[in-house]
């Protein structure tokens, strides 16, 4: 090997060395650097200096202190900042993730839908305009604080589908949920107290429906 | 999994179904490099502060489009470059104040000189900083942020041959600095 080829590959060595040390290199350059390590007898003290430099780099680096208050000011900012950008909400949407939930067997974990039924009601507040879905949540429009509703969970192996249909032929919205137990705020179309015992008697007799509450009923009371 | 252990892309799909507290976690993991990464770009602290915060807000804004294709490291890396460049071009003329302009090597002393009374762990810091930025960026990339060869290439948006050709000048500087300051380490 002449001494410019001995030179190039030292130069070759040398830039590699580096993602040696981070322990990223892999297949043949990290082959070809180990070898070299092992039958250069000039290549271990090359070792040493780039793992000083590695400490000098990282020294310069840890010597920058970040604002001991970056965390708090941070959470400030993003608590005034609206959720994800998410891709645009519509019927063919929501019929997608539908059909794919509804595609899994009888038997899927309930978690999962209710995780969509979460999702479906984050994205409807945020992106208004999911009429004409196979059902709706309650959006902003609408004044939650006096609205009918009743709490309601679901059976575990209740399919997505039978409740979408349910809830859309009824009229009825999810405005909350579900909570750690599964329980969701279910907003009740009712105008009357006769009305609201119905319509939860209705929900209630559904298979699906593991436990309903009675919420707040209509102001007639009757 | 508890929150130590969760791997950075198990946080960003949280943070794409706008989980807070999972963005929250991202921060508190990887804010510290990325400061000090647009603290090195910039030469200006204050800058970093403003684009560290405005890269995890991005983050949380861009998490639902993220596919994992690299390592949310180097995203995060990519997206902070991309930040301070855009900042500084903004900037170019009026960006370093009184006090950050105190922390931009100046290079007006030789390495003799500045070197004389220092050890070569602490002339080596400084060649390090005093490299030119491009040369100084892969540098820190490779050694402080552990990134690969085609991580650096992504973050700088550069073919992987001009990250080793970087490399490869940054180290002949460095090696060349520390000779004339009487550490000769045999190469180059």
């Amino acid at each position: 090997m002449s001494a410019a080829e001995k030179m190039s590959r030292r130069d070759e060595m040398e830039t590699l060395l580096p993602f040696y040390l981070n322990g990223s290199l892999e297949g043949a350059e990290l082959e070809a650097v180990e070898e070299w390590l092992a039958t250069d007898p000039a290549a271990l003290a090359a070792l040493g200096e780039a793992e000083a430099e590695f400490s000098g780099t990282a020294a310069a680096n840890e010597a920058i202190r970040p604002p001991a208050d970056a965390l708090s000011r941070f959470a400030k900012a993003l608590d005034a900042e609206a959720g994800p950008a998410r891709a645009p909400a519509g019927q063919s949407w929501l019929a997608k993730v539908f059909g794919r939930v509804t595609a899994m067997p009888a038997g899927v974990a309930w978690a999962a839908a209710a995780a969509l039924l979460a999702l479906v009601l984050v994205q409807s507040f945020e992106q208004p305009g999911g009429e004409g879905n196979d059902f709706e949540v309650a959006g902003a429009q609408d004044d939650l604080a006096k609205l009918p509703f009743a709490l309601v969970k679901f059976k575990p192996d209740a399919r997505m589908a039978d409740i979408a249909a349910f809830l859309g032929q009824n009229g009825l919205k999810i405005a909350g949920g579900p909570t750690a137990d599964g329980v969701f705020h279910l907003t009740i179309p009712a105008s009357t107290a006769a009305d609201y015992d119905r319509i939860v008697g209705l929900v209630a007799a559904q298979p699906f429906a593991d436990a309903v509450i009675q919420g707040r009923k209509p102001a007639d009371g009757g | 999994m508890n929150a130590a252990t969760e791997t950075d892309r198990a946080l960003v799909d949280r943070v794409a179904k706008g989980d807070r507290a999972a963005v929250r976690l991202l921060f508190m993991r990887h804010h510290a490099r990325i400061y000090r990464f647009v603290a090195r770009q910039t030469g200006s602290e204050m800058m970093a502060d403003d684009i560290a915060n405005e890269v995890f807000l991005e983050l949380w804004k861009q998490a639902p489009s993220f596919e994992g294709r690299s390592e949310v490291s180097t995203w995060l890396l990519g997206i902070a470059r991309f930040k301070a460049l855009s900042m500084l071009r903004k900037k170019k003329e009026d960006w370093i104040d009184d006090d950050d302009a105190a922390q931009v090597p100046d290079g007006a002393d030789t390495p003799e000189v500045v070197t004389m009374k220092e050890d070569k762990a602490a002339a080596l810091r400084r060649f390090v900083d005093a490299l030119p930025e491009e040369h100084r960026t892969v540098i820190d990339l490779a050694y402080y942020h552990g990134q690969s060869v085609t991580e650096i290439g992504e973050v700088l948006e550069i073919p992987v041959a001009t990250v080793k050709t970087r490399m490869f000048y940054a180290r002949k500087k460095l090696g060349e600095a520390l000779k004339a300051a009487g550490y000769d380490r045999g190469w180059p």
